[in-house]
């Protein structure tokens, strides 16, 4: 029986190395997009070529009825079959210093990242309960744990996930669901590349940036059955950085 | 269907999803204390709900619920609605 995953923001950077690594685990992929759908079929070439089936899913994960039209016209495509596994990762970044944060600065990444983990997870939840398993795997961030300055909009709204991921982590662990978060650091993707890394690299203990096949790593170890007890966790994958 | 064809089909479900014996299932019992639910197995009497009469309660459907007999009247009263 086929497996499926569903990604958010699944089209570039970390969440494109997650898709990989979770169609060369087996599970057909439901790569989600809105704004990349170049980028997006690439992620799609790239998951066929992990050996595994994967298809596009496009909608805004801020906007609660088109993401349930789409994931209702899947459900409806595949009778019997459910989304086993969901990876909430889309986020966006607008940093300011709080001084000049505009509303839509603040209200744009709490969308994104708080407002997007409830619109999409409040959806598959049910049939993971039902099935009686399911794995979720919350994005987050460094910066939701210590907090960033210029990005008071970002730590808040990852800072939220992690607490969500905690409360529901609890709700469900009884019924074989498990939620978990993760908390990269400095990554090469697009996220970062406007950040200055020979300086940023020496705070950190590694000496350099991870990779996106690194956090894709420790993800598909989160889905993984094998990690079935492993549940309400922020795990940090920063290169020691002390959180 | 009427009543007590009602009242066996969900004592039925009920002992077999939350695994008691029927028998311990009475109209004047205490359908949370009975079955052995606190608040978070809700999740498993909404499903339970959902494919077996159709309809989806609500978290302050349960806050008037007490007994099995309660419990009868409110499923009835939401298949009569849907009527």
């Amino acid at each position: 029986m086929t497996k499926y995953a569903l990604v958010t923001g699944g089209s570039r950077g970390i969440g494109r190395a997650i898709c990989i690594r979770l169609a060369s685990m087996g599970y057909a992929v439901l790569i989600n997009f809105n704004n990349s759908p170049q980028e997006a079929e690439e992620t799609l070439a790239a998951v066929r070529n992990a050996g595994a089936d994967g298809e596009l899913i496009r909608f805004d994960v801020t906007d609660r009825e088109q993401a349930e039209t789409a994931l209702n016209r899947w459900a409806a495509n595949h009778p019997g079959d459910y989304i086993e596994a969901l990876v909430n990762n889309a986020g966006i970044r607008k940093d300011n210093l709080m001084l000049w944060m505009e509303p839509h600065e603040w209200d744009s990444v709490i969308n994104v990242s708080l407002n997007g983990f409830y619109n999409i997870t409040r959806l598959l939840l049910k049939n993971m309960v039902v099935k009686r398993f399911g794995r979720i795997v919350n994005i987050v961030s460094l910066s939701g744990i210590k907090g960033m300055p210029g990005q008071t909009n970002y730590s808040a709204s990852k800072a939220g996930v992690i607490a969500g991921t905690k409360a529901l982590a609890q709700e469900v662990a009884k019924r074989g669901v498990t939620v978990n978060a993760v908390a990269p650091g400095f990554i090469k993707s697009d996220m970062t590349q406007d950040m200055d890394e020979n300086e940023l690299k020496k705070t950190i203990p590694c000496g350099r940036f991870g990779t996106p096949e690194e956090v894709a790593a420790l993800v598909g170890f989160l889905v993984s059955k094998e990690a079935g007890y492993i549940t309400g966790e922020v795990i940090s994958i920063n290169g020691g950085i002390y959180t | 269907m009427d009543k007590t064809e009602l009242i066996k089909l969900i004592n039925e479900n009920l002992a077999e999803e939350f695994e008691v014996d029927i028998e311990t299932i009475t109209p004047e019992a205490h359908l949370m204390e009975t079955l052995d639910l606190d608040s978070l197995d809700l999740v498993d009497m909404v499903v339970l709900i959902e494919q077996n009469f159709h309809f989806t309660p609500k978290a302050p459907d349960f806050r008037e619920i007490s007994t099995f007999q309660d419990f009868y009247d409110f499923v009835e009263s939401k298949m009569n609605e849907r009527q």
